[in-house]
This record gives C-alpha cells, structure tokens and sequence, in this order.
C-alpha cells in the first residue's frame, strides 16, 4: 500500500457530526455563537492589555463596542468596532479567507466657528461605510472595493493615477488612486470633483 | 459561480472536518471550524472560478479559522487526544500508529502533509492554499516525510 493510500485510510476515520440545515432560526444561532465566539476572544485579548498596561485601560473606560455590518472587500461582514469616546476606533473582522483582521482609526470634526470636536459614532460609522480601499487579489489584479463593488482598475492606470466614478447605495463619489512604485495606493475621494495629488507629495491632493 | 452550502456540506465536510482536526487535534474545535467554515461561505458574496476553486477556498479558510482557535484563549475543552484516538476505528493497527504519528508533527509540517496526502494537492497548489512559496512547501513536506520515516520505518515508504 503506498503512503498516500495508508494515510486517506488511517485519516478517513474521522467523521464530523456536524450536521446544520438552513433553516433561518438556526443559521441565526450559529450566526450569533460565531460573533461570540469572536467577542469572547477580544475580551480575553483585552484583558491582557488591562493588566500590562494602565494607559490601555484608561482609554478603554467609557468606551462603547457595537457590531455591525460593513462591507470589506466587497463582501457584507460583520465588524465588532470598539469606539473610546475621543474619535478613535479600533475594528475586528473575519475576512472571506477567516483570517482575523485588526484596523484602527478615528478623525475630528471642524466646526463653522473653527473648533475641532471628536467625531461621534456615528459619523465615524458613516466614514466607514463610504470608505474605498484599493489592493491586489489572488491574480494579481488591482480591484477597488466600494460597498458592493469590486471593480478591476489594472487597466485603467495612465501615469500610475486612475480616475474611477462611483455610484454607490447612498452616495456617488469621484476617486482618484494614485499608484506607488513599491506598490502602495493613494486614494482619495469627493462627491463633487477628482481630486488630484501633487507630484512630489502624495499625502496632499488638489482639486482637479 | 455558486453551489448551495448544504451540496457542499454533504461533499466536504468531512475534508473540512479533518483538515481542522489536523490543526487543532480537538474534536469540540474542529467541529466548531466546520460549522463555521460553511457558515462563512454561507454569508459571504464571494463568486467561484468552479468547484476545485470553492473546495480550495473552504479548506483555506478552515485551515485559517483553526490557526486561529489555536494562538487564541478560546478552547473548548475536549476529550484529551490519545483517548479520542482510542474512540476511533483504525482499519489495522499500522494506519493507526500513522495517525498517531502525523498528530506528532509541528503543525507547519502536518498541515502540509495532510493537504498532499490526503486532499491530493500538488505543492503549488498547496503553496497557493496556504499563501506561501512552493520552495517552502518543499521544505516542510520533506521533513514531515523525513520525521514519519524516522517514527514509522518501514511502516512509511522512502520518498526522499
């Protein structure tokens, strides 16, 4: 007997009992233990952060976790987002492939007047579902991801900048994504206009 | 294109169940892997070049899902291994010991030696699941081989 035969035998024991149905009530259930699942793990990371650090702690205070439903990648996916209070995130998700993500973020606000304020939950909410993110794929294309949309964009590069117009569920965005050579992307959006990166500092756009 | 998860559940689960079960060595984990593999595949709008493409992605996202259940603080307690491999009903007492021997290995190389011998993949395929390089493969399949041939003697045929 080759190894390949003694090995699908000695491994053809193993036999799985899991045995779900798609009836809605149950998916629900499986639905809901695997976020917990996922919870129960951030909290367990989250408390090691408490004991080795105070500051962690302090921010963590007054902090508010909510799940929702964001798309990333092109795929609707439910992301537990932890908000501190100040304007910032910190997010966790599983992508298609199960591998768990971490991302982190948060931004002000300026007033008429001037003021800067944190931006709220919400508002932070509304910033991610509008976000456009732009990365390679198994085969090498550049895809750009916008709620639903995946879009192929390989092509449409003219001197490392491609300009794509968007229409989205509830916004329509002009996006401009500029092309590092060390593979990177610079992507910036508006609904009202393309905008344009300066040549020598890719961080700062221009209207265009 | 897309096949309904409970087709796939009927076709694979087994293949997801012992890919996870290589990895965690834990039957209470590597059915939770399964449950949420297919689940996974369930939510997700992801569109599949054919079949091979949907089993390659279900195996690498069981194989993921069960590195995590490892490097996390959430396991569920099971039955220790050697008393669940006494639970099973091994055909001869050699096709055992090759299982106790596999479940022996560092998890890099039995990952590896599972997908090759078992789901019948090549190492770019392999490569390709796992999101490494083909030379790396090479390299933990061959001391998978190499560790089994130690253990097993003549029990494992030399493919160096």
């Amino acid at each position: 007997m080759s190894n390949r035969e003694q090995y699908k035998k000695a491994f053809s024991v193993l036999q799985t009992s899991s045995d779900f149905t798609l009836e809605d009530e149950k998916m629900a259930i499986l639905k809901k233990k695997a976020m917990l699942r996922t919870f129960a793990t951030a909290a367990a990371a989250c408390l090691v952060i408490v004991g080795g650090s105070g500051t962690a702690y302090a921010a963590n205070v007054g902090g508010i976790q909510r799940t929702i439903q964001l798309w990333m990648h092109g795929d609707q996916t439910d992301v537990t987002i932890d908000f501190d209070g100040s304007g910032n995130y910190t997010m966790e998700y599983t992508d298609t492939d199960g591998n768990t993500r971490e991302a982190g973020g948060g931004g002000v606000a300026i007033e008429a007047d001037g003021t800067e304020r944190a931006l709220t939950e919400d508002e932070l909410i509304l910033h991610l579902s509008r976000e456009v993110d732009v990365s390679y794929n198994d085969d090498g294309k550049i895809m750009l991801y916008f709620q639903g949309q995946a879009v192929d964009i390989t092509e449409k590069f003219e001197n490392d900048t491609c300009y794509v117009f968007l229409n989205g569920t509830d916004i329509s965005l002009y996006v401009t994504v500029l092309k590092e050579k060390d593979g990177a992307f610079h992507i910036a959006s508006s609904p009202d206009r393309y905008l344009q990166f300066k040549e020598t500092e890719p961080g700062i756009y221009t209207s265009y | 294109m897309r096949l309904p998860v409970q087709d796939l559940m009927n076709m694979y689960k087994n293949n997801v169940y012992a890919a996870a079960f290589s990895i965690c060595k834990n039957t209470s984990d590597a059915e939770d892997v399964v449950q949420d593999t297919f689940l996974q595949y369930y939510m997700t709008y992801k569109n599949f070049d054919n079949e091979q493409h949907i089993r390659a992605w279900l195996l690498r996202v069981a194989i993921n899902k069960a590195k995590n259940i490892q490097s996390s603080f959430w396991h569920r307690k099971g039955m220790p291994l050697d008393d669940f491999i006494e639970t099973l009903s091994f055909e001869t007492p050699e096709t055992k010991e090759l299982f106790e021997e596999v479940m022996k290995l560092p998890e890099k190389y039995r990952v590896v030696v599972h997908l090759f011998y078992y789901e019948d993949y090549s190492i770019k395929e392999i490569a390709k699941i796992l999101r490494t390089t083909e030379s790396n493969i090479k390299v933990r399949l061959s001391r998978g081989r190499a560790k089994l041939k130690d253990a097993l003697k003549e029990g494992w045929e030399d493919e160096q």
